[in-house]
This record gives structure tokens, sequence and C-alpha cells, in this order.
């Protein structure tokens, strides 16, 4: 496999800030806060990956990325634009409804459960969004749509619908219809959690591939393995704070946190 | 080998070449004999009570008016219908939306025209030019004759489609609420607006709940219309009943009725059939036609490969 991203020049992300900027992001739902306070950089062609235990909090950061969840306190920047406000002065105005549409355009984003459209064949999975969302032609979408499809190895599944699939074979769509938007950054909430353990190879493997050709990836993910192979940093996630990040050597290998320690002995 | 005996031999014989032989079930054909047994005395004493009168039924089965009374009925259930379904969609968005002033708005759309008699929505729609008089929408320069605009066909239209919108938006909204969450979000993360999201990838999905109801609801609006007689419009029903006041033979009338609202049902409920399979596409298995159900059933032996497909 090769060249999974065909990025096109961006003319307005020609500043080299970071590509992903979160400081101070809280948010709660009702009475349980669930992120207190999160700061993060992820740096063009970085890929980090979040562990930490279920309910810390590490999908509602993921989601706040792209404006799924609001913040409820804090900002999020993608390519040097604050998710869901545009600022003026010290105002922060609420974006249109349109404004954040396209703005999502820009960010993939990968779900646990493939979330595929089930009454669409692959191929109509891939072109549906390019179609309707940048407006391309049928033929345009169809024919970049055909080439991610066999660069994830499924050239001849575009007929099938996804019922028909393997889980396995059912993400690696869910990624080639992410791509297929010609996103600048990916999100990964837990991609490889719902598949057979025989199945999951695959997938990583596509991870990987994209992540060689500098995609830059934020990946939610128990699979420690990529984790330690991919990975340039870590953040390990405990009751909505990160509570200690490094590279997976040093977090990995050797955590110093106690919670951190304690979490990975049970994974393992 | 000589000493192999017959049972061994049978026993390691190739799978698809084995012939599987479905259970028999003698209680059921003895059932399917009774049952057929009473339905064909019900019918022959049916047929041969003169007082009946099937002449009669004979006489005005074809007959012009009735022509013409059924395919108005036909016609006021598809408007009917095809405007309940487009109010529906509208009200049950509206009542699923993120603003509180279109949510109460549908609710009490729903409230009002489930919680009022239908027949007293017809006379009401009938009886509005008494209300008003000129209908100007509030708008300057609009002035319209209500006695002119609203006649008994327009009555009977606005009550029926607008009666049944309140029901259709329902079953709509229970469709769009059984459609995984996750869809939405999906669609959402792709950047598709929410009105892309609701008629690409949501409604399309919530068609396999809201299919059958709405069939089901169509035959039921089919004989709803009848109640418009009450507004003069000769519809099937108001057309026998014109004969029979004029011939005074109600029973062979009513059962010409009974007769054409049987036809279209069967029609409508055959066209319901296909039309659920439409909408199953991408779901593991389609429901077989009767045709191919009625195979099934009668067939009792089965080689062994294509047996075990399913
Ligand atoms: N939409 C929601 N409404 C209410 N509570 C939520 C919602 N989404 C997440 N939560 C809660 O927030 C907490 C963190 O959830 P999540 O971010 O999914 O954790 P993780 O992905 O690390 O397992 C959990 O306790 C979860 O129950
Ligand atoms: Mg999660």
């Amino acid at each position: 496999m090769s060249q999974l991203t065909q990025q096109e020049p961006q003319a307005e992300s020609a500043d080299a800030g970071p590509m992903v900027r979160c400081e101070g992001v809280r948010k709660s739902f009702g009475t349980v806060e669930v992120l207190k306070g999160i700061d993060l950089e992820v740096q063009r062609g970085e890929v980090v990956c979040m562990i930490g235990p279920s309910g810390s909090g590490k999908s509602t950061m993921l989601r706040c990325i792209n404006h799924l969840e609001r913040v409820d306190a804090g900002r999020v920047w993608v390519d040097g634009e604050i998710v869901g406000y545009e600022q003026q002065g010290n105002k922060l105005y609420e974006l249109a409804d349109k404004e954040i549409c396209r703005r999502r355009t820009q960010v993939g984003m990968v779900f646990q459960h493939f979330n595929l459209f089930p009454h669409k064949t692959v191929l109509e999975n891939l072109v549906e969004a390019p179609r309707l969302a940048l407006g391309e032609s049928k033929a345009v979408a169809s024919e970049r749509a055909l080439g991610l499809l066999d660069q994830v190895g499924l050239a001849d599944k575009r007929a099938a619908y996804p019922r028909h699939l393997s889980g396995g074979q059912q993400q690696r769509v869910a990624i080639a219809r992410a791509l297929c938007m010609q996103p600048k950054l990916m999100l990964f909430d837990e991609p490889t959690s719902a598949l057979d353990p025989e199945l999951v190879g695959d997938v990583l493997a596509v991870m990987k591939d994209l992540a060689a050709n500098g995609m830059t990836m934020v990946v939610v993910t128990h699979e420690m393995g990529f984790a330690r192979d991919v990975a340039n940093w870590v953040a390990f996630f405990d009751g909505g704070q990160i509570v200690e990040r490094g590279t997976p050597e040093q977090v990995l290998g050797d955590p110093s946190h106690d919670r951190t320690k304690a979490f990975l002995s049970a994974v393992r | 080998m000589p000493s192999l005996d017959i049972a061994t031999r049978e026993t390691h014989a190739p799978v698809n070449e084995l012939t599987v032989v479905a259970k028999r079930h003698p209680g059921r054909w003895l059932a399917a004999l009774v049952v057929l047994l009473v339905a064909a005395a019900l019918v022959r004493s049916v047929m041969q009570n003169p007082r009946f009168q099937w002449d009669v039924v004979n006489l005005y089965l074809r007959d012009f008016s009735i022509g013409k009374g059924l395919w108005l009925t036909i016609w006021l259930t598809a408007v009917s219908m095809a405007i309940s379904v487009v109010l529906g969609v509208l009200i049950a968005v509206m009542r699923l939306s993120a603003n509180p002033v279109l949510r109460a708005g549908a609710f009490a759309y729903v409230w009002f025209f489930r919680g009022t008699p239908l027949l007293v929505q017809l006379l009401f729609w009938y009886n509005v030019a008494a209300l008003y008089p000129v209908i100007s929408f509030g708008l300057p320069g609009v002035h319209l004759n209500a006695n002119h605009l609203i006649t008994p066909l327009t009555a009977a239209i606005l009550g029926l489609g607008l009666n049944q919108g309140a029901y259709q938006s329902e079953i709509v909204r229970a469709g769009i609420i059984s459609v995984d969450h996750g869809q939405g979000e999906a669609a959402a993360a792709l950047g598709l607006t929410r009105g892309q999201t609701m008629r690409r990838i949501v409604l399309p999905q919530a068609m396999r709940v809201i299919v059958p109801p709405t069939g089901n609801e169509t035959i039921s609006m089919l004989k709803n219309t009848s109640l418009v007689s009450v507004l003069a419009v000769p519809d099937l029903l108001y057309s026998a009943q014109i004969i029979y006041n004029r011939t005074f033979q109600p029973i062979p009338l009513l059962l010409i009725a009974c007769i054409w609202y049987l036809v279209v049902t069967t029609v409508l409920t055959v066209g319901q059939y296909y039309v659920e399979r439409r909408f199953a596409r991408g779901n593991h298995v389609l429901p077989s036609t009767p045709w191919q159900r009625m195979r099934t059933l009668l067939k009792t032996h089965t080689p062994m490969a294509k047996g075990s497909a399913r």
C-alpha cells in the first residue's frame, strides 16, 4: 500500500503552528465534570495516542476537537482556527451551522462501531460526503474513492453492502470513507476495540501506513503495541485529566505515575 | 473392500448426494382441510341465500356511477395520504428539532388533530366559509371567496389530509428515533448538514420502520374516506347510497361497496409488500415473496447442499 493521503496544498495552513491545540478544556455532562482542564498540542504530522481507563474522558476530548461536543470552558484550535467560534477582539462569536460543517469536512473521524451507512454500498458510503459536502462530481469522487478502496485492500468490495463485510473490512471502509474527504487531521476512537483479535492487524496496518505518509492523527486506543510503534507521544488520561504524557518508551515502558502503572499492569 | 456393508457405505456417501426429507406435518393438513370445509359451507350459504340479492349485485357491480365513486375514493385516498406523508415528515422533524418553538408547534398540531374526531374536522372545514367568508391569509390584496375555495372536495381533502398528518408524524418520528444514533454522528463528522443528514442518511433508514404502519394507515384511509359522504362528496359509498335511496335495495349495494373496498385493499396489500422489500436493501435477508414461501412449504425433498445453505 502506498500514498494513502493525497494532501492538497492548503493556502490558509501555511503557518507552521500546531495542528491541534487545546487550552484548559473543560466539559461537564449534567453535574459530572468529564474533562477537567486539558492542555494538549499536536504538531503537524504527529501521531498521538490517548490511553487510559474507560470513562476517563478520552472520547469526549476527541469529540471536542471536531465539535461533536461543545466545550464548557477553555478553547480548542484546529489548524489555527478556534473550533466552533470565531474570535473578533475579545469576543467569541458562535459559528453558523454551515461553517461548522465546512470545518468538519477537514477533520476525519473513525468510530469504534464503524457507523457505516447500511443502506448504501461501500462505494456509495465513500462518495456520499464528498458529493454533498464538497460538491464534487460523481466521477471525481468515485475515482478517488476507488483508489482509496484499493489502498485499504477492498477494491473488490465496492458494490457490497456493509452488512456483508467482516468487522475488520468495515473499519477499513470507514477509514477510507474519512480519507475520501482529504482531511488534514484524522481522529480515531478505539478503532479496533470492536474487532475480533485476528482482524485487528489489518486495520492497524492501514493506520500505520497512514502515519508513515505524514497524516496527523489522534488515536484513542488500547493497542499498546501500536502506540509503542507509531506514536510520537502518548497521553495517559485518568478522571478527566492527562496525568502523564511523554514518549511511548517513557509512558509505557517506565511510567512515573501510580495510576499509569496500575492501568498498564491491568491492560497487559 | 468387499466386506463393506451397505449401512457403512451410506454414511460415507458424499454430502452433496444426500437428500433432506422434510418432517411431515399431518396435523397441519388436517387442520387446513377442516378450515377449507367450514369456509366452503359459509360461502355456499351466503351464495344461496336469496336475500343477499346477488342478481342486483351483479347488475350494479360495474355500474358507471359506482365506477366513478370508486375512482374518487382511490383518488381521495391517494391525495390525502400524499398530503399526510409530507406533513408527517415535516412535523416529525419539527418535533425532533433543537428549536423549542418548532417543537411546541408540532406538539400542538398533533395534540389538536389527533384529539378531535375526524368527522367533526370534516364538518368544520366544510363550514369554514361561515367562519371566514373571505380568506386573505393576512396578506394585502388577497381576497379569496371561501365559498368558492372550500368546495366539498377541498373540505374533504383538508380534513382527511390534516388529520392523517398528525398520525403520520408519529409514525415518522418513531422511524427516525429507531435509527442508530451513530449514523447521525458519522454524517455530522463528515461535514454533512443536519438537513442532508436527515434526507440522505436518517430518513432512508427510518423507512424500514415507517413503511409497514403507513401501509396500514393507507388501507385505513381508504375506508375513512367514506366519511366524506356526510359532505355529499360522491365517493364509492355515497354513490352506492344514491342508488339504493332510489331502488330501496341497501343490502346488495352495500355489498358492492364492500367488494370494491376489498379489491382495492388487496391491491394495496400486495403493493405494500413490495415496497417493504425495496426498503429492506442492505439487510441480511430479504423477506421472501409469497410465491417463494409457498414453494418452500410444499417442498418435501431438498438436496443437502442447497437445503443447508439457509
Ligand atoms: N452524552 C453524554 N451524556 C452524559 N454523559 C456522558 C456522555 N458522553 C460521555 N458521558 C460520560 O462521560 C464520561 C467520559 O466518557 P468518555 O469520554 O466516553 O470516556 P472514555 O472514552 O475515556 O471511556 C463517562 O462517565 C460517560 O458516562
Ligand atoms: Mg470512549
